[in-house]
């Protein structure tokens, strides 16, 4: 295809504001698959992402579409859409010219309008606004003009769209080809791809997805990864339409895939450059960087008996994902098992489901948390990815924490909660500004550990669902913090370690005492639970002896049902985890996470 | 204090699945839509089950009428099936022939038939002695009824009656419950038999539970309740044989012990158990199911399963640790010609160590705090609980 007949853009938008939809509709529009073909959110492949309405992977489907009579080639790349893969989608932006901002028509811009158009803005791209949904009794896309205004956009060039009743479709694809410009690039120069993302297909190996900047690739050829220097040799080049369709070449601009028997997704980091090893090219594309798990968690199998099926299972997944990460991990209280990184909290419920779900484990995962710097007085850096391992106080000079930058979109009415909730989880006051008079942004920087957990439903609880919610990675920064130990039985249970500000610890001790005085059943002796810092308890509960455990009446003889029920009652123990003398449930290890802020 | 049966002893059950209505928290087989006039038909089914059974080769020392409501059918009905028994037994001397009855069904006159037909054991369902909590759980009778039923038995001549009741009621207080006991022992029953409140999936208790209608007392009171009971009733005399019932020395009931003996039963009725030798098998729950099914000459059995010897010896164990008086070493040998103590070494060590049981040279049994967490104990012995 002439590459000025190519146009590549992405479709960006806060969540719930119609991303899939529309690409569906465009893609039913373009012919590329008939109405019966078409299952709801064609692009989100994966169950999970079905189920929760999220896009975890990129996908890049090719329009065929016919503007004033000339066909011309539209790639959609289809970017995930949580802030667990920001750096994903900036370099699924990076393969792309333009980008449609779908902006709800009742909702208005929200906090992830803004960091993906920041984010497009960036990367030099057209943008294209679309009011989606304007079907909507309470649609309003005046008001919403007024918005892209105060956020620097031009509000006269918005497309109103209804993707659900198919409302302004042919605008939409008319906007991409006039307003976006072709891919620039140099065919003739030496191959320069950027990988966008990568897939593992059990019978080509891993399919990696790719934008070709400059020349181009054909069956045959021999490319190189520039990160990792790595060679293959192509053996199938193809689009998606939006099924793998084979074809010979990808030509400078142009969006698809290629597979070379490679056998894992760890050699094909996304933001990689390709190229080729008969001409290879000098410099790759800039903004690489190597997959940087943030949030922590032990995964253990609740019967140790697992520990085998759990790495092979963690490998599987691994073949598709590059961004998890494990390694060996001994816990005193549960065993063999495996710390575990991932992107964010999503990404770890995503991988613990789908262990779960796809390979019927039964697991433990350790409350999750954040990579710390420490310091020590020996002029060494550690660091530390699970709180057990934090080294004595008295060896530590200082412990750094991820910090990140967090906008917050609120109507002005909920400034003063959005604040205080802020404020509680030790964030630093950056900025305030109003998008119109009824909308604030409010800048904080936040600890990362502190708004891992029920911070955003924190937020929508505070803000009666009307705040939203976005951020960004923001280095290191040092802190007060401690480790703090729970005892049960006087025994301390490493898993349940915690790290956490000197100045809340007495709180959160006893908020997580308590909370694990409700999960923990009652045992045949009492049990203490202590929270300690160092050797002083900041906290106590006590689990109370069972009392009675007896089976009342025998009704008629029907002894099956009595024994039935006693099968079902040891099921039940098996599934907790034995701790010294202490039978712990599965979601004790999770009680930080259910622990309400103490304020 | 309990009784020894010889290994092949064996008991009978009839189960009567009629009701008046249906209490709250009931799950039992039972209908309330059948009226006396289906007690012939299916008395007629019972008795045919009866004449077809194989019967175990031992000595009938029991006969229940459970329910159900048995005191609902006419005593000539009981009479009539008793009479079939003794057609294939010979006679039913020296049988513990016991009939389960609802306060709000009998009189004086009904209750001497019953003595005529045979039956020389009552049990009086009384559950609860506040109409307040009577009312709440559906009986059809209040507290006034029980007294009357109680004098009415012993009018009749029935010497040997129990009495039922349940502890950990919705709104159920400490005060009331000693209330009952207290009312319950100045009637001086031969038995007790007590419950504690098991919301069963399905019910309209477990509805109202769900829903948060009813609240039920804390574990702490209902443990309360029951160390209550052995307050007041061991001073009385009554001793705590089996986990749920209490009786003057010598009058345990036969038929419950049966089951904790791994002594053969035959269940007769609809949804009734048998057990004999390692097998438990069980009829059609549905009672025109079993009655069509019975006067068509088809099988009733809805189930059965067939025990291992390892599950033999493992129910052996966690049935007969009901019975205050424990497993007797020398009957599981006799039994199953192994010994208890090698089969069972490790988990006994285990709980020994744990000071849930007494194992000493001729029998295993259950310790104070065993008794009270029993479950925690029966649980090593179900499933893979074998060492």
């Amino acid at each position: 295809m002439d590459q000025q007949r190519i146009r590549n853009f992405s479709i960006i938008a806060h969540i719930d504001h119609g991303k899939s939809t529309l690409a569906d509709r465009l893609i039913e529009h373009t012919g590329t698959l008939t109405q019966r073909q078409m299952t709801e959110q064609v692009l989100d492949s994966m169950d999970l992402e079905r189920e929760r309405g999220i896009t975890i992977k990129a996908q890049a489907v090719r329009l065929d579409y016919v503007h004033q009579g000339q066909p011309v080639e539209l790639n959609l790349i289809d970017t995930p859409g949580h802030v667990d893969f920001t750096y994903e989608v900036s370099r699924a932006l990076q393969a792309c010219e333009g980008a449609l901002l779908v902006i709800d028509a009742a909702q208005g811009v929200e906090a992830q309008t803004l960091a993906n158009l920041y984010m497009a803005l960036e990367h030099d791209l057209a943008v294209i606004p679309v009011i989606n949904k304007i079907d909507l009794p309470n649609a309003d896309p005046d008001r919403v003009i007024e918005e892209l205004v105060e956020i620097g956009l031009d509000g006269t060039e918005a497309i109103l769209v209804s993707a659900k009743q198919g409302i302004g479709i042919e605008a939409v694809l008319n906007a991409v080809v006039e307003r976006i410009a072709p891919p620039k690039g140099v065919p003739q120069g030496p191959l320069r791809a950027l990988i966008f993302d990568s897939r593992f297909d059990a019978y080509k190996g891993v399919l990696v997805y790719i934008r070709v900047i400059d020349g181009s690739l054909k069956v045959g050829d021999t490319m190189r990864f520039m990160a990792n220097n790595k060679e293959f040799q192509v053996t199938e080049i193809g689009v998606f339409r939006p099924h793998p369709t084979a074809i010979d070449q990808l030509s400078t601009g142009e969006v698809g895939y290629f597979a070379a028997a490679i056998k894992t997704v760890q050699d094909t980091r996304v933001g990689d450059t390709v190229t080729s090893v008969h001409n290879p090219a000098k410099e790759p594309l800039p903004g690489y960087r190597p997959a940087q798990p943030m949030v922590f968690s032990g995964l253990y199998p609740v019967d140790s008996q697992d520990y085998g099926r759990l790495r092979e299972a963690l490998e599987k997944l691994q073949l598709n994902d590059a961004a998890l990460t494990f390694e060996p991990e001994t816990s005193v209280a549960l065993g063999f098992g495996f710390r575990a990184g991932f992107l964010g909290l999503l990404h770890l419920e995503v991988i613990q489901e789908r262990l779960e779900r796809e390979y019927g484990l039964a697991l433990i995962t350790t409350a999750p948390n954040v990579v710390y710097q420490v310091s020590l007085v020996k002029n060494e850096v550690l660091r530390v990815d699970n709180p057990a391992m934090m080294p004595p106080a008295g060896d530590i000079l200082e412990i750094a924490e991820p910090v990140v930058d967090a906008n917050i979109i609120a109507p002005s009415d909920y400034i003063g909660a959005v604040m205080e909730l802020c404020q509680e989880r030790r964030g630093t006051y950056k900025d305030l500004s109003y998008l119109d008079a009824k909308r604030a942004m409010i800048q904080y920087r936040l600890p990362l550990g502190e708004i891992m957990y029920d911070f955003f439903d924190q937020l929508k609880s505070r803000t009666r669902g009307y705040a939203s919610f976005d951020y960004q990675v923001a280095g290191l920064e040092p802190a007060d913090l401690v480790r703090m130990d729970i005892l049960l039985n006087g025994e301390i249970v490493d898993a349940l370690s915690v790290i956490v500000h000197r100045d809340r610890a007495y709180y959160r001790g006893k908020a997580l005492a308590e909370k694990l005085r409700e999960l923990i059943p009652r045992q045949l002796f009492e049990v203490p639970i202590q929270a300690a810092i160092g050797g002083r308890i900041v906290a106590r509960e006590t689990v109370k002896a069972m009392r009675k455990d007896v089976l009342a009446k025998c009704y008629g003889g029907d002894i099956t049902r009595k024994r039935k029920l006693l099968e079902k009652q040891k099921e039940g123990k098996r599934r907790m985890k034995s701790v010294g003398n202490v039978e712990i449930p599965q979601e004790a290890f999770m009680a930080i996470l259910r622990v309400g802020d103490p304020s | 204090m309990s009784t020894e049966f010889c290994l092949d002893d064996w008991g009978l059950y009839v189960h009567i699945p009629f009701c008046q209505a249906r209490c709250t928290y009931c799950d039992f087989n039972t209908v309330t839509h059948m009226g006396p006039d289906q007690h012939p038909q299916y008395m007629q089914a019972v008795t045919q089950q009866w004449m077809q059974a194989t019967l175990p080769k031992g000595r009938l020392v029991s006969i229940f009428f459970g329910g159900g409501t048995p005191s609902l059918v006419d005593p000539p009905l009981i009479e009539k099936f008793l009479a079939s028994v003794i057609s294939r037994v010979g006679s039913l001397a020296g049988l513990e022939i016991t009939l389960e009855s609802n306060p709000g069904t009998v009189d004086l006159d009904r209750l001497a038939a019953f003595k005529e037909a045979g039956v020389n054991r009552l049990s009086i369902g009384a559950q609860a002695m506040q109409d307040h909590h009577l009312k709440a759980l559906n009986r059809i009778h209040g507290v006034d009824d029980i007294y009357r039923a109680v004098d009415w038995a012993k009018s009749a001549g029935i010497e040997n009656f129990n009495l039922d009741a349940i502890y950990g009621l919705p709104g159920h207080t400490l005060t009331q419950w000693q209330e009952t006991l207290r009312a319950l022992v100045s009637l001086q029953p031969d038995h007790l038999s007590l419950y504690r409140l098991q919301v069963e999936a399905g019910t309209p208790l477990a509805d109202g539970v769900k829903r948060g209608a009813l609240l039920l007392p804390e574990e702490d009171n209902v443990a309360d309740m029951a160390d209550w009971a052995a307050a007041i009733l061991t001073p009385q005399g009554y001793q705590q044989y089996e986990i749920s019932n209490w009786a003057q020395p010598g009058r345990e009931s036969l038929h419950n012990q049966l089951y904790w003996t791994f002594n053969s039963y035959l269940g007769l009725g609809a949804g009734a158990h048998s057990f004999h030798a390692n097998r438990r098998w069980w009829t059609l729950r549905g009672v025109r199911r079993y009655m069509l099914a019975q006067a068509a000459g088809d099988s009733v059995i809805e189930g059965e399963e067939t025990l291992s010897f390892d599950e033999q010896m493992r129910e052996y164990m966690w049935l007969g640790l009901r019975r205050r008086s424990g497993v007797a070493k020398h009957r599981f040998q006799e039994r199953f010609d192994r010994l208890s103590d090698e089969v069972f070494a490790k988990t006994l060590e285990h709980l020994q160590g744990l000071g849930l049981i007494v194992n000493d040279a001729r029998t295993v049994r259950l310790s104070e705090r065993g008794w009270d967490v029993a479950n925690y104990v029966f649980r090593y012995f179900v499933a893979d609980g074998i060492s």
